[in-house]
């Protein structure tokens, strides 16, 4: 991808800091559909998300820097937002300046690393805590940033998805079965809520400490807040530790109680069953939809490419959590006690 | 005839020096590129040494569920996802998730052997 020029970078940078003099920029590997670049200059250092030419996103750059300051006052650790510089204008495309926030977002790192020891036993807690402060946010408030929900929320996220599918045009039956069987098992319509759509290991920053921040806002949506909580425990967030479901280190217990806590509704959990299953045919579309975009050339990838072969991974934890065998649902279905 | 080694042996030694030899030498960063890079010449070998069975098999598979001999399996899939998306098929639903989970996990084979162990 090409390189925003230094000085543009550096004019931005002089506008809402002091002028961070020569500096380097290097991309920061794993962003889905956004380029990050690191910006360093001498002790300085911050982080520039960038649209690619030619992409559209579901959030606008613009909504996700508001999003990411309405997190950040509701007390999210979020990388606040320092400055937003419209397409068109130095960057080229859209572009946001973060300050670079030290740790890791990459998951074999945060489950396996000595080092993360104290901070994989706080992060679950941390989790539910962060979420509740994203779901306390009032949608009121972000009239102006998201757009109107429409209608059921269940119901919108299935259309958004298989209109997702439907650009791509893969013939993936058990996908499509997927839909339909979340078409007919849709919850009762949630509250709506701020739905931060890819609330996941990957997406979180990591220190020693635990969480640093909580990054990637653009599939944010107004929504059930129990889909957050199903697609922080699909089975591929889980990165192998499969006993884990909340983001590989913890279980939905310590997470419902952290997260009760801080404020957050009590957890339903044939609810968050719901939502994983929904969540596992979302990553399949999302897989899909990576490996056409290498396909048709938008973005040429290996990586990219081999998300295509793991469709199937996600449609196989759908298909043994529907049918209530093995797998690894988050939780057991609810025993209900016999009424008298 | 080619001589040996044949396709997959060629894939599984490009896998064997791209995870083996040339993983540990690049910089951090490059790894998971380089890992991935790995699994796909073992994808592309599992797929090659299936054969035609997973194929035949989908084909019987996607046929007994449209009632009738189809011969293309990406048009027989794509028809099969219609009728799904069309609601025809609701009443079914139950019946036909162990069945498609037999396509997936033929899918699953090739592409990542193990995963429902």
């Amino acid at each position: 991808m090409p390189e925003p020029s230094t000085e543009s970078v550096r004019s931005l940078i002089a506008d809402v800091d002091a002028d961070p003099g020569e500096l380097s920029l290097s991309p920061i590997p794993g962003g889905a559909s956004r380029e990050t670049w690191l910006i360093e200059a001498g002790e300085g250092r911050w982080v520039l998300r960038r649209d690619p030419e030619g992409s559209a996103s579901l959030v606008p750059l613009s909504d996700e820097f508001s999003l990411i300051a309405r997190a950040s006052e509701a007390g999210v650790a979020v990388p606040e937002p320092l400055a937003f510089e419209p397409a068109g204008g130095r960057l080229g495309t859209a572009g946001i300046l973060m300050p670079f926030i030290d740790g890791t977002s990459v998951a074999p790192r945060i489950l396996r690393k000595p080092d993360y020891e104290t901070a994989r036993s706080r992060l679950t807690t941390q989790l539910g805590e962060a979420l509740a402060r994203i779901h306390s946010i009032d949608p009121a408030s972000l009239n102006a940033v998201l757009p109107e929900p429409k209608g059921d929320p269940a119901l919108a996220q299935i259309s958004e998805w298989e209109s997702q599918l439907d650009e791509i045009g893969e013939p993936l039956p058990a996908v499509e079965l997927g839909l339909r069987w979340l078409r007919a098992n849709a919850p009762e319509p949630a509250e709506q809520r701020l739905v931060h759509g890819d609330f996941r290991l990957g997406n979180f920053i990591v220190d020693e400490r635990g969480l640093a921040a909580v990054i990637d806002w653009e599939l944010a949506h107004l929504g059930d807040p129990a889909e957050d909580v199903g697609w922080l425990c699909i089975r591929s967030w889980r990165f192998g530790n499969d006993d884990r479901p909340v983001a590989g280190v913890g279980q939905l217990d310590e997470f419902a109680t952290a997260y009760e806590a801080a404020g957050g509704a009590p957890i339903d959990r044939d609810r968050v069953r719901y939502w994983e299953a929904f969540g596992n045919v979302k990553w399949a579309v999302i897989c899909a939809r990576q490996a056409h975009d290498h396909l048709t050339g938008v973005r040429r990838s290996h990586e990219l490419a081999s998300l295509g072969r793991r469709i199937c991974e996600p449609e196989c934890d759908f298909l043994q959590l529907v049918q209530h065998r093995t797998g690894c649902p988050s939780a057991t279905p609810a025993e209900h006690p016999p009424t008298t | 005839m080619q001589d040996r080694p044949d396709a997959a042996d060629l894939l599984d030694s490009v896998a064997e020096y791209l995870f083996a030899e040339l993983r540990p030498e690049v910089p951090r960063e490059q790894r998971f590129k380089v890992l991935v890079a790995a699994n796909l010449c073992a994808v592309v070998a599992r797929e090659i040494r299936a054969g035609e069975e997973p194929e035949q098999e989908d084909l019987t598979l996607f046929g007994e569920l449209l009632g009738r001999k189809v011969d293309d399996v990406r048009a027989a899939a794509a028809e099969l996802s219609d009728r799904i998306r069309s609601g025809e098929l609701d009443d079914r639903i139950e019946e036909l998730a162990p069945r498609l989970e037999e396509h997936v996990r033929r899918k699953l084979e090739v592409a990542r052997p193990g995963y429902t162990d």
